[in-house]
């Protein structure tokens, strides 16, 4: 059946509260999921008392705080801090969003961080996405034409032609859609996801791509597709104010299109 | 353990190719419930009484029974395709689930049939 509590040994406890830094002007409290590998002990809660005149004003700017001053062991993947790469892709005040654009002062009462749910964590607030990724991979995101290039151009596409793939093709693959649906909790194994269907979206509408019917033929699926039943939370939380719902809408209908 | 690689795990027995009549039938039968639906509520409140001689005059007339006929056909159909999303989404395990989904065929398939066949009952005039 599908899991409504997490096992046993995953549950959170109570973890460590660690004192305020000397001289706090302005204090926020910060608690945050920790989870190690190496200990054997259930993942815990710690609490952080921030001094947010001393911070940067977003929540990545507070992880990194909390790490230099504060416990050196804490744990979080980060690379460009303005919102593009991805990585720092996890659920902040019950929300899967970027901290690096999050702002804490957006945030209501204390600032509670977890990983992205109902992932494996590898630490702390690192998800294991190996998954993720090759449900990415298996939608083939490359294009896949039989016709060769022009010989002295490269292949053309209209204006309007490249505005129906612009917004699709700015996905970062952060994870923060496929780990807020239900339905990529209960059957991550066989449902895509709503990012590696925004990816294979992008791809079958492209007008350079020649492979539109076996992207579709790959998709047309009970689990891989139609584990979709249009919950909206992708659409929801997407960083990047994409929409991977109407994109899964859009890949059904074409679906229905091509019977008759 | 399995040593298998993420994308060989991912890609498993392959696409079924199959599920757009599934999701079609899904809103067909939504499509044709919604009128048929709403005309058996509003002929039952509509009949002057609703004691067991008026329902059953009610149901001798022909468009009736083949509506409520039609209502009951689509209704275990539309019923029939719902409940197995929900059983694939939360009945994990190749076994179980398609043992699930076979009795819930069997239940459904049987209501509709008994259905139709106490219509069919009333309507021909073997009165209980």
């Amino acid at each position: 059946m599908a899991e409504f509590r997490l096992p046993a040994n995953s549950r959170p406890v109570k973890g460590i509260t660690h004192p305020a830094p000397p001289g706090v002007r302005e204090a926020r409290t910060v608690r945050i999921y920790r989870f190690s590998p190496d200990s054997g002990e259930n993942p815990r809660i710690d609490t952080f008392t921030l001094d947010t005149k001393s911070c940067g004003p977003m929540v990545l700017d507070a992880l990194i705080q909390i790490k230099a001053v504060t416990d050196s062991t804490l744990t979080f993947r980060r690379s460009c801090r303005e919102g593009i790469c991805g990585s720092c892709a996890m659920n902040i005040n019950g929300i899967n969003r970027l901290a690096c654009t999050t702002h804490m002062h957006d945030l209501k009462g204390d600032v509670r961080i977890y990983p992205l749910p109902h992932m494996p964590v590898v630490k702390d607030l690192v998800p294991d996405l190996t998954t993720f990724y090759a449900q990415y991979a298996s939608v083939k995101p490359w294009l896949q034409a039989t016709t060769p290039p022009p010989p002295d151009s490269e292949r053309l596409q209209s204006k309007e032609e490249e505005e129906r793939i612009d917004r699709p093709a700015a996905c970062i693959l952060c994870a923060c859609c496929s780990t807020a649906c239900p339905s990529y909790w209960w059957n991550s194994d066989r449902f895509l996801g709503p990012a590696a269907l925004l990816a294979a979206y992008r791809w079958i509408i492209d007008s350079r791509d020649e492979a539109t019917g076996e992207r579709l033929d790959a998709l047309e699926d009970p689990f891989r597709l139609y584990r979709c039943h249009t919950i909206m939370n992708c659409t929801d939380v997407c960083p990047k104010d994409l929409n991977p719902a109407r994109a899964i809408a859009e890949i059904k209908k074409m679906l229905v299109e091509r019977q008759g | 353990m399995s040593l298998r690689s993420p994308l060989g795990r991912v890609l498993g027995l392959g696409a079924a190719k199959q599920g757009v009549h599934h999701w079609w039938a899904q809103r067909l039968t939504s499509v044709a419930l919604l009128p048929l639906s709403v005309w058996f509520v509003v002929s039952l409140l509509a009949l002057p009484a609703l004691d067991h001689a008026t329902v059953v005059a009610w149901l001798r007339q022909g468009s009736t029974a083949l509506l409520l006929i039609l209502f009951l056909l689509v209704a275990a159909w539309h019923s029939q395709l719902g409940v197995r999303v929900v059983v694939e989404d939360y009945v994990h395990g190749n076994g179980v689930r398609t043992l699930t989904l076979v009795l819930l065929t069997f239940v459904h398939v049987l209501a509709a049939a008994a259905g139709v066949f106490a219509v069919l009952r009333v309507a021909f005039g073997v009165t209980a």
